[in-house]
């Protein structure tokens, strides 16, 4: 076992150890010239800050490793935090109409909402397991769709009055004892779900068989259609719950929200070595290509780079490693 | 006639007809109370000129844009990439670049975009959708980097002004009431319409989209063709982010968001499948012109809050009439 | 330049892959302007000399020369530039395409990119109306029938005035008015100075076509010779399969078994009405040439493909989807294992017990050393080379991929297995492996269907015999030592059944 290491593990732990390696130089050299970066309270916020595009990048990546995309998820976050608080909003309380909800009892609007959000994995679902549209171009449909509602129920801005007291709660309260919130839990537990789900159920394993030969898959008897469509249908519900998370912690339902958000829980599992091609990849490869996302940002700003800055440090970013895992891999087969 | 035949027809005429009861539609809905409809009627030349000025830019893009992906690919940057231009571009008119040197220069950032997917996607064998997302950001990330920070937008200011003339492009009338950059827009149109038609790049785009292992085989250069057609489809981007500039007067670092997709769209509602080997520059054309009076005839009567959503409807809409007729006659 | 006598000489040609010496020295000569059959059983080797002709594989030693000179080919657009075109099974026309913007592909006549109108397309458009005048040069290729492309493809062959065209199993898809207009063709090539390699499995268009034939086996070259100095179809036969090749077939003992699985009246886009039996213990043997529907009998019972008629499994009607079929109790070890059958980036392990994961797991959890454990049996059982249960397929030889692919098959539990070439593409040590297990499986009381186009293996194992052709079941015997190879040969090439 000792000999060869290098041949004997497979492509997917060899990326995924690339990328860890990368991390590690990466903050190392972070460390070394950003001030302060390597502080306690500092190492927390890289590990936590990125929780919502965490909790979107379990769903993107086991849909990657199916071989689909899911745009639709920053609008989906959007539409669901409009929707919350619209649903919870006083009815009939004010001449302004964007103070007046539907007056549901809040966990029956947050049910709601991310009843919604799994509509929006549906419509994905039937376009692109049914009707076997590209997914790029159906989800990129639905992320307009979506973010269209979160517009029309706002009017193009934002809804944030005659909430229940209740509604702020979620998102604003810490852990006893940590400065850690309720939504960093939520990252925590999901991702161990994911990881459990990943590593040791039947489900998880179908979603690699697809991803590695969907005609094998067929005639062995998964039924893929209904595989893809489970796996919107979370991607929706994980956008949801990250949707309502955030309406909680701004107190405020936003039509603008989590734009881009799509493209960053991209950005993470690409980094975390997910193969387009679909087959492989993982949860812990996407969790350490968000620490990745999050020291250069980190890094950055501590260098007092604008703000500016980071769409062209993601591009950067996502380009290099895409280019060293397309280079390592072939430098592996040769 | 039989359904076959039947359907031919549908597929061949239907977008003519979707667009001429557009046109239909709107003229007969009152519209008098917008402003930007001049006499309240959608069909009065006000409306009219303001449509077509408004459509320039994805008339300039739309021909490029289906060549590359009727030769199967897609390049979901394009937005990104006319938002660069128009930043560049506004940026070197108010450093007192006259128009020729700007817009050369503008074109030739085009071309340098273009040739960065085509490297991505071609030679280095990257998905398509993949590298044109991570240069999509990256050329939105570098053109908000060249806007000064707490600015919007490269703009003339009390200090700078921007010269006058940047409207000259795409807003100032030369001919039926309609600027230069329309009339650009339509030689493009005419001159990639041929290119699709008469020339070895049109042919050779059909061929690798249809079957790419039999154009290889027959001498054809797939990876060379394909980049090709990125760098067209950069440098109308560039065009079409100049004369977003010229327009508007300045350079709007996100004036080009959401351009890939009014260009999916359009190369959809023209019938160009998604899987490559057939499409028309021109009906592409015409799904853009759907688009325009679509969203700028809506604006008309609902609130602009609606727009998003009435261009994801489209979209999918869209994918439907395109699943019905190119799908459908697939598997015939 | 002086033309040779022969057009292509093969000398001490071989090629290696890790496992097996695919072309083992061969040598012979194709001589210029004839039509030169290359037959062999499936797995003799030809198709990787063909590939080496075409420039898919390089060669591992021994020497090509095309009209005298060194030939060497990088890939198969080098091997067409210097003369030898191929005319796929896969067809390489543009069906977006007119006919005469095929023709002309990659060779346009142009001015500053502007195709021009010039005589070359004349040209090519009349060596297409010399081969076949009903072919419109504006027409859409994707309206033209199998054969027809086909044609489009041999004339831009012959415009571009290849030398050679190599054609592989070019009647596989095309109808009987089709194969004699094919014909004509081939046999008018030779005027236009084409010299055809023609490889089929079908015999008689051997005799009916061939100028001169080369047998091969097992990698190996047997001999090349005027098509008009073989006696007859049986003694190419026995050229082929040499004389060991029919292992005897013995009878089982007679019981009475239960019926199994019950088919009727079958039809689809290929099926003709098929309607057969199957009991417990039984091994029935689908036989006929690529094309025959085979494959298509075995996915309609699969319910890949759509059908109309009845299926009844065990007394019950089977609903016409993969995952149920499987439920009911049947397994298909498909026609392509690499595609089809194996999730090949991934391990032994992962693939052996996807058929069947309730098995292996508790509640929707997987119990990986169960996994393991029922890897390690099956690797035992099939005896699979391979050091680990972690070794990914992709990594095993095409014998033991096979293997995996049974492995899982098995894993599932089922009643009734469906084997689609079961050997194609495998040693001849594995493949005796193979029969030893399906002849295993069966003494347990399986039902099994058999797919092949391989005689002997039919011959072989198989206790009843299907013959298909054209997607019709034109007779059925039952084995035994009486069994008569001629007629069987005779009916699934067209001939009729008694």
């Amino acid at each position: 076992m000792k000999t060869n290491l290098g041949a004997r593990i497979s492509n997917e732990s060899f990326l995924s150890l690339f990328m860890l390696g990368v991390l590690v130089v990466l903050f190392g050299v972070a460390c070394l010239f950003v001030p302060n970066f390597y502080r306690p309270q500092n190492m927390v916020n890289i590990l936590t800050n990125n929780w919502f595009i965490v909790i979107l990048g379990i769903g993107v990546t086991f849909l990657l490793i199916t071989g689909n995309f899911d745009m639709s998820v920053g609008g989906n976050i959007a539409m669901t935090g409009v929707l919350s608080v619209w649903f919870c909003q006083a009815a009939g309380v004010s001449q302004n109409a964007l103070a007046n909800g539907l007056g549901l009892p809040y966990t029956a609007a947050l049910v709601l909402a991310l009843m919604c959000a799994m509509g929006i994995g549906a419509i994905n679902a039937f376009f692109i397991a049914r009707l076997k549209v590209p997914s790029i171009i159906i989800t990129l449909g639905t992320m307009m769709l979506a973010r269209g509602v979160a517009q029309i129920v706002t009017r193009g801005a934002q809804r944030n009055t005659s909430l229940p007291d209740a509604f702020g709660v979620l998102g604003n309260t810490a852990i006893p004892g940590t400065s850690v919130k309720v939504a960093v839990l939520v990252m925590i537990v999901l991702v161990v779900a994911a990881f459990v789900f990943e590593k040791l159920t039947v489900a998880g394993r179908r979603t690699y068989l697809i991803g590695a030969n969907p005609e094998a898959a067929r005639l062995s008897g998964i039924k893929v259609a209904r595989h893809i469509t489970l796996l919107y249908l979370a991607s929706g519900l994980l956008a949801g719950i990250t949707g309502i998370l955030l309406a909680s912690e701004f107190k405020a339902g936003v039509s603008g929200r989590a734009a881009g958000y799509e493209f960053d829980a991209l950005v993470i599992a690409l980094l975390g070595g997910v193969s387009i091609a679909g087959g492989f990849g993982s949860v812990l490869g996407m969790f350490v290509g968000a620490v990745i996302l999050s020291v250069v940002t980190t890094a950055a700003t501590g260098l007092l780079l604008s703000p500016d800055w980071q769409f062209t440090l993601k591009g950067l970013v996502t380009f290099i490693a895409i280019l060293a895992q397309r280079f390592a891999l072939d430098r592996r087969k040769a | 006639m039989n359904g076959e035949a039947w359907r031919a027809g549908i597929k061949k005429y239907y977008i003519y007809v979707v667009l001429a009861l557009i046109v239909i539609l709107f003229s007969v809905v009152k519209l008098g109370q917008v402003q930007m409809f001049g006499r309240g009627h959608f069909l009065s030349p006000d409306s009219l000129i303001n449509l077509l000025r408004t459509a320039v830019p994805i008339l300039t893009l739309s021909g490029a844009f289906t060549l590359l992906m009727i030769s199967g690919y897609i390049d979901l940057s394009v937005g990104s990439a006319m938002s660069l231009a128009a930043v560049v571009f506004a940026l070197m008119v108010l450093n007192g670049f006259s128009f020729l040197p700007a817009l050369l220069a503008t074109l030739l950032l085009g071309v340098g975009m273009g040739w960065l997917n085509g490297l991505l996607v071609m030679k280095l064998r990257i998905t398509p959708v993949i590298a044109t997302l991570v240069t999509l950001n990256l050329f939105k990330g570098i053109a908000l980097l060249i806007v000064p920070h707490g600015l919007s937008a490269i703009k003339g200011s009390a200090e700078k002004l921007m010269p006058a003339w940047i409207n000259d492009y795409a807003r100032k009338a030369v001919l039926l009431g309609l600027p230069w950059a329309f009339y650009a827009a339509i030689l493009v149109i005419a001159i990639l319409a041929v290119v699709q038609r008469k020339t070895i790049l049109g042919k050779y785009a059909a061929a690798i989209g249809g079957n790419r292992t039999a154009a290889e085989l027959s001498g054809i250069n797939a990876v060379r063709m394909g980049w090709l057609l990125y760098i067209l489809v950069g440098f109308f981007a560039a065009l079409a982010g100049l004369a977003r500039a010229s327009y508007m007067s300045l350079g709007d670092p996100l004036s080009g968001d959401g351009m890939e997709l009014d260009n999916i769209i359009a190369v959809l509602l023209g019938g160009t499948a998604f899987s490559g080997g057939e499409g028309s520059v021109l009906k592409t054309i015409i799904g853009a012109l759907i688009i325009m009076c679509v969203t700028t005839g809506l604006m008309t009567v609902i609130p602009a809050f609606w727009q998003v959503m009435a261009k994801g409807s489209v979209l999918l809409l869209a994918v439907v009439l395109n699943h019905l007729l190119v799908r459908a006659r697939a598997r015939a | 330049m002086k033309l040779t006598e022969n057009v292509l000489e093969i000398r001490n040609l071989l090629k290696d892959f890790p496992s097996v010496r695919a072309v083992n020295d061969v040598s012979f000569d194709i001589k210029r302007n004839s039509v030169h059959c290359l037959v062999g059983e499936n797995g003799a080797g030809k198709s990787t000399l063909i590939k080496i002709l075409t420039g898919a594989y390089s060669k591992s030693g021994g020497r090509i020369l095309l009209n005298g000179e060194e030939y060497n080919p990088h890939n198969p657009r080098d091997a067409k530039q210097k003369g030898i075109s191929t005319l796929f099974q896969e067809l390489n026309v543009v069906d977006q395409l007119t006919v005469a913007e095929n023709l002309t592909l990659g060779m346009e006549d142009t001015t500053l990119g502007f195709l021009r109108k010039t005589d070359k397309i004349n040209k090519m458009v009349s060596v297409m109306n010399s081969l076949e005048p009903s072919i419109k040069p504006r027409q859409l290729v994707s309206a033209l029938s199998v054969a027809k492309k086909q044609i489009v493809e041999i004339a831009k062959a012959v415009a571009t005035e290849s030398d050679i065209i190599i054609m592989d199993e070019p009647t596989a898809a095309i109808s009987e008015g089709e194969i004699a207009r094919l014909f004509q063709i081939v046999r008018g090539l030779r005027a236009k100075n084409v010299t055809v390699i023609y490889i089929s499995h079908r015999l008689d268009e051997i005799f009916e076509l061939g100028d001169y034939v080369t047998v091969m086996r097992d990698g190996k070259h047997i001999d090349t010779r005027p098509v008009s100095a073989i006696q007859d179809r049986s003694e190419l036969i026995r050229m082929m399969i040499g004389k060991t090749v029919f292992e005897a077939y013995t009878p089982k003992p007679e019981r009475s078994r239960e019926l199994v699985l019950r088919c009727r009246n079958l039809t689809n886009h290929k099926l003709g009405g098929i309607s057969f039996e199957v009991r417990a213990g039984e091994i029935a043997g689908f036989y006929g040439l690529v094309g025959a529907g085979k494959t298509e009998l075995a996915r309609a019972i699969y319910g890949v493909d759509e059908y109309q008629g009845e299926i009844l499994f065990k007394g019950r009607k089977l609903a016409p989807s993969p995952d149920k079929v499987i439920a009911a109790g049947i397994a298909l070890v498909p026609e392509e294992r690499r595609s089809q059958g194996l999730f090949t980036i991934l391990t032994i392990r992962g693939n052996v017990p996807v058929m069947n994961m309730a098995k292996v797991s508790r509640h929707g959890f997987i119990n990986s050393a169960q996994e393991r454990k029922v890897t390690q049996e099956y690797i035992e059982k099939l005896r699979i080379a391979t050091s680990s249960t972690e070794k990914e397929v992709i990594k095993l030889s095409g014998g033991n991929q096979q293997k995996v692919v049974f492995s899982k098959c098995l894993f599932a539990d089922a009643d009734l297995l469906m084997l689609d070439e079961p050997t194609r593409g495998i040693d001849v040590g594995a493949k005796s492996e193979i029969y030893g297990i399906i002849r295993r499986l069966s003494e347990e009381g399986k039902a099994i269907l058999i797919f092949s186009s391989e005689l002997p293996e039919i011959m072989n194992i198989c206790d009843s015999i299907y013959l298909l052709y054209d997607g019709n079941l034109k007779a059925s015997l039952q084995n035994g030592p009486d069994i008569d190879s001629e007629k069987i040969i005779h009916i699934v090439t067209g001939g009729e059944g008694k």
